[in-house]
């Protein structure tokens, strides 16, 4: 599969820039908005119902319960550490650092919202720290999985209820779904609240 | 913050999915291999479609790619790392 993913994305990337400086505004809610939305639910309902017709998975599922929220707090707290020692390697305000690490992969979020918080400068690294984190998850799953079938949920971060899903559970297996999709939740609905928290901390 | 609207927009399919699945438990579904694959590659599609209109996104890549970089790998890592202990400590 990723033979064809990582093309389509380098082709998708070239199509949008083109489109911005030639083609119209039009095009791009099309392809943007509407197409990414409309994939987007049909892969999810797609997951759903091959999910429920898997009695392992659900099987699975039923034994670990509650048991999977542990994914999200390891990957915040990952992601907040990872910000503190890349801060303290860089020699740049650790607390700025650790709050564009915990956009999660949330880039559209991160990006203002660090700018907003921290300076014009931190918007343009939280943006590009959770971009690559969401690039990254699309790009290495398939080898990661093979190393350790939980680690690209842990890449994976915000991204991992919607983006980077498919991919996500087409190589980690039917039975992390849920995992995955109720990681990606969490984290989602946590970024904007671990940003500013860090943020109140000193700004 | 994502809006109720988009959180709904993700969770209902999902959980439609899941009824549909569960009511068709046993029976032979057609193979749906090359649909998500279809599917997967129109996401990718729009995705890098948005992502090469964004000229902003763009633009501040090289003033900032290696202290994007280093604090990704920091991030990846201790993320993995902590997911594995998590792992061990729930026993999943």
């Amino acid at each position: 599969m990723m033979k064809y993913v990582l093309p389509t994305l380098a082709l998708g990337i070239l199509a949008g820039y083109l489109n911005n400086s030639f083609g119209t505004s039009l095009l791009n809610t099309i392809l943007s908005e509407y197409s990414f939305n409309l994939s987007l639910i049909a892969l999810l309902f797609l997951m759903g119902l091959l999910f429920a017709t898997d009695k392992e998975s659900v099987e699975k599922m039923r034994k670990a319960k509650f048991r999977i929220l542990a994914f999200p707090f390891a990957v915040a707290l990952g992601s907040i550490t990872g910000g503190l020692i890349g801060g303290i390697i860089l020699r740049i305000d650790i607390f700025a650092s650790m709050g564009v690490c915990a956009g999660y992969g949330w880039y559209t979020l991160a990006g203002p919202l660090a700018g907003q918080l921290f300076g014009l400068e931190w918007g343009a690294l939280g943006f590009a720290v959770n971009f690559l984190r969401e690039l990254f998850t699309i790009a290495f799953t398939s080898l990661v999985a093979r190393l350790d079938k939980y680690a690209p949920i842990a890449m994976g971060g915000a991204t991992a209820m919607d983006t980077t899903l498919p991919i996500i559970v087409r190589y980690c297996g039917q039975d992390t779904l849920l995992t995955a999709f109720s990681s990606g939740f969490i984290l989602t609905i946590a970024a904007p609240f671990t940003i500013t928290g860090l943020a109140s901390i000193t700004h | 913050m994502p809006s109720l609207l988009d959180i709904a927009a993700l969770v209902i399919p999902l959980i439609m999915g899941m009824a549909v699945g569960y009511s068709l438990r046993g029976r032979k579904i057609f193979n749906t291999e090359k649909v998500t694959l279809g599917i997967i590659l129109m996401l990718i599609f729009s995705l890098g479609f948005s992502i090469g209109s964004n000229s902003e996104l763009l633009a501040v890549m090289p003033k900032v790619g290696l202290n994007a970089a280093v604090l990704l790998t920091m991030a990846l890592l201790f993320s993995i790392l902590f997911v594995k202990a998590a792992r061990k400590l729930v026993k999943i």
